[in-house]
């Protein structure tokens, strides 16, 4: 269902410059990066495997 | 709207900002004057789109996080980077109204509807107001759009052109074919 709005308020490009900022994206970015990398599950699975077999 | 884009139709500005694109490649951390140079009109693109801010936000810094996980995907093809941003902005928009996330909204100033319905009418009137309105609703998806950014947001058709995959006189053509429908929908006798 579309909705309209008439005569609606922006906010100021201070108030939308200061609820987002590029540090927050960047680190948004990072995460998604990091979450995102399969071997980050198996990376703690595979050193003590790999212990396991060496002893 | 204040959507400053015409600026950075100009070649020297579009080399300018191909190199900025090319260094954030390299590092994230050079996509900051980018993000500095598009944010507010991304913001704005979706902000008219979508009925609470919040969800405008959160779209906002979805496309960005989007634009930098793809940015080394980006190839230069003589468009502004910001043809780019608006086309990532524009499926996150879609992506959101399927997840029944945010509802599609259209945002309207009345002054833009008085000059429609003064060109297309004798006098205006509020009944003309409501009836244009809920003839909107009736016009494609695609059209719709159309309509929104050449009357409600004023921008080009070069820049619609760029926003939509199409060339400047296509833009031209189907806004034209869109209004056209919108009248014979607004004129039609219930």
């Amino acid at each position: 269902m579309l909705k309209i709005l008439l005569d609606r308020t922006e906010p100021s490009a201070d108030v939308v410059k200061q609820q987002q900022n590029f540090t927050q994206i960047l680190a948004a970015c990072n995460y998604q990066k990091q979450v995102m990398n399969p071997w980050r599950y198996w990376y703690f699975p595979l050193w003590i495997l790999a212990v396991l077999m060496i002893c | 709207m204040a959507l400053q884009l015409s600026a950075h139709q100009q070649s020297f500005l579009l080399e300018e900002e191909r190199k900025l694109v090319e260094r954030a490649k390299e590092n994230p951390r050079y996509f900051a004057p980018l993000y500095e140079r598009y944010h507010d009109a991304i913001f704005r693109y979706i902000y008219r789109r979508v009925d609470e801010e919040e969800q405008a936000y959160d779209i906002t810094s979805s496309v960005f996080v989007k634009a930098l996980q793809g940015i080394h995907k980006y190839e230069y093809r003589g468009l502004p980077f910001s043809a780019w941003l608006f086309r990532i902005a524009k499926s996150e928009l879609y992506q959101s109204f399927r997840d029944q996330k945010a509802q599609r909204t259209v945002s309207i100033d009345k002054v833009v509807l008085k000059q429609v319905i003064e060109d297309w009418t004798e006098d205006y009137r509020q009944e003309d107001v409501d009836r244009l309105l809920s003839k909107l609703r009736l016009l494609k998806e695609v059209q719709l759009q159309l309509i929104e950014m050449r009357f409600f947001e004023k921008r080009s058709f070069k820049e619609i052109g760029d926003i939509t995959g199409l060339s400047e006189n296509n833009a031209k053509v189907k806004t034209f074919r869109a209004v056209l429908k919108l009248k014979q929908f607004f004129h039609q006798i219930e």
